[in-house]
């Protein structure tokens, strides 16, 4: 294989597809290097909590026999992935499902290990039962990698996997991916089955691919987009070539920028990702995007909306447990139980209620602009000593960058925009119209790759 | 904690047999209360009597 310019674990998922199609890198020998950094570094990380290694190795070699003989499954194909323990895996119980029974593979899981990808095991996810060690912050271990796909954050952005299945019910694809520097897509609902996703709130929960760069979150949610029967809320529309997006040109794309609803989060936004994000909007506008205001009247409600129904949504998904989860679960799940217990109906139903309300001006502004940017996170990841238990539910509370788009189902993309004073990454997020990921990849993927942030590595 | 929440939290954990865990309630205190006055902000929009929620379809099933 000729020279890399860097280590075999910090190959892109679209570098390393390349090289193995091409039969200048073995899978297995990918593999090894992604097991061999788990050994140097996850004792620091935390991010895995079922490593499986072994049956990773047996997957890279079948992986490898198949290009050998020209049976080259696509992008995915010997690409090493880990998922949130969220999600169903065969052969790995889910530490987050007590009381209900798994799936086997969860229909995502099974349509990457369909695409050739090699599974490596299952990341840890915050407010876990018995509250393992929480996953660090490669960029700074002192710091949080966000939640609730924590693991998932850590363990990409440190080169532990190539790429990584999450969930966001309310940020927790978008959150995780800011705070390590790297890129999480939140497809729209209905997008990507949900089928072998344990459930914290049915008409929030969204699965979605978490990778170093754009590129590869479009390659990701190739393989795992589509109807499923077995998931209800799966929607028919045809999945769209998300690759094809994947050019450097933004040339007619107009981007809404919500200003009010941005101002009226400023108090409790850090001014650095403030900076950082209109940097980054006007980076996009100088290379031929039309930046307009747009104006979202009911936009401050969604954050609270999306709690409400949240809440209320777990409490009856996990009423059967509860008497447990009282006794022995975590200070989140605990909270989230007595919250939406005191949820009423007239209140869930007023939420659903905004929800249509927000979802009538979305569509409304999608008319005149293609995708929305905005900020991603309120500030750089905070320090464990800064974050008090149950710190992410006052997040969920008042009005903020993520609730709304889990409440609308719109797409949204978060890409790294810069990093803080102290070296912490930053990201600006995109939202576009249901069922078009494509002009999100694509803005996102220009930027990026004009911006040049995905190119820096945690000092880890 | 605001009395009334407290007791009907309280009074909602009795219904369904439970019971909050030791100190649960003075280290949630402040969440709760947050949560339970935003609420009251999520019903001051001023929305019209033929404003639904996402609406049910006879036709469609859950499979």
């Amino acid at each position: 294989m000729a020279a890399l310019d860097k280590p075999l674990h910090y190959l892109t998922i679209h570098e390393a597809q390349k090289l193995i199609q091409s039969r200048a890198l073995s899978p297995v020998e990918l593999a090894r290097a992604v097991l061999e950094r788990i050994q140097a570094v996850d004792g620091k990380l935390h991010a895995y909590i079922h490593l499986m290694a072994e049956s990773a190795l047996a997957e890279a070699r079948v992986a490898e026999a198949e290009v050998i003989r020209g049976d080259w499954r696509g992008p995915m194909h010997g690409i090493p992935v880990a998922v949130k323990d969220q999600l169903d895996v065969e052969g790995a119980a889910a530490r987050i499902r007590q009381f209900t029974k798994g799936v086997g593979d969860a229909t995502a899981v099974r349509r990457l290990r369909d695409a050739g990808a090699v599974m490596m095991g299952k990341l840890a996810m915050s407010s876990m039962p018995d509250e393992p060690p929480p996953p660090r912050n490669p960029w700074n271990l002192e710091h949080v990698t966000g939640g609730s796909s924590t693991g998932s954050g850590a363990a990409v952005s440190a080169g532990l996997c190539l790429g990584s299945l999450g969930e966001d019910t309310a940020g927790s694809i978008r959150n995780p991916s800011a705070f390590c520097g790297i890129a999480g897509l939140k497809a729209t609902y209905g997008r990507v089955s949900r089928y072998g996703l344990a459930p914290l709130s049915w008409s929030l929960d969204h699965c979605g691919p978490m990778a170093r760069v754009v590129e590869d979150t479009a390659h990701m949610l190739q393989a795992i987009a589509g109807h499923d029967p077995k998931d209800p809320t799966s929607s028919t529309a045809p999945a769209a070539d998300y690759a094809s997006a994947l050019r450097e040109d933004v040339r007619g794309i107009v981007i809404g920028v919500p200003r009010a609803y941005i101002e009226e989060c400023a108090p409790r936004t850090d001014p650095i990702v403030l900076k950082l994000v209109e940097n980054a909007i006007a980076e996009l506008k100088s290379l031929g995007a039309r930046v307009e205001e747009v104006k979202v009247p009911t936009l401050s409600l969604g954050t609270i909306a999306n709690a409400v129904i949240y809440y209320n949504e777990f409490w009856a998904a996990h009423k059967s447990s509860a008497a447990w989860v009282l006794k022995h679960g975590a200070a989140q799940r605990r909270a989230r139980i007595y919250l939406g217990l005191l949820t009423g109906s007239a209140d869930y139903i007023q939420a659903q209620r905004v929800r249509s309300r927000l979802r009538e001006e979305f569509a409304e502004v999608f008319r005149t602009v293609d995708c929305l940017a905005l900020p991603c996170q309120a500030g750089p990841a905070p320090r464990f000593t800064d974050m008090g238990p149950i710190d992410t539910l006052f997040k969920h509370v008042v009005a903020e960058y993520h609730g709304p788009f889990n409440l609308t189902g719109l797409p949204t993309l978060s890409v790294p925009c810069g990093f803080s004073e102290n070296n912490l990454p930053i990201a600006l997020q995109l939202v576009g119209k249901p069922f078009d990921e494509p002009t999100i990849v694509r803005a996102g993927y220009t930027y990026q790759q004009r911006a040049g942030w995905h190119v820096k590595r945690p000092p880890i | 904690m605001d009395k009334l929440i407290e007791q009907s939290l309280t009074a909602l954990l009795a219904r369904e047999g439970l019971e909050p865990k030791e100190g649960d309630l003075q280290q949630f205190e402040k969440i709760i209360e947050l949560y339970m006055s935003t609420l009251k902000t999520l019903h001051s929009v001023n929305l019209g009597a033929e404003e639904l929620a996402p609406v049910f379809h006879p036709e469609r099933t859950a499979k």
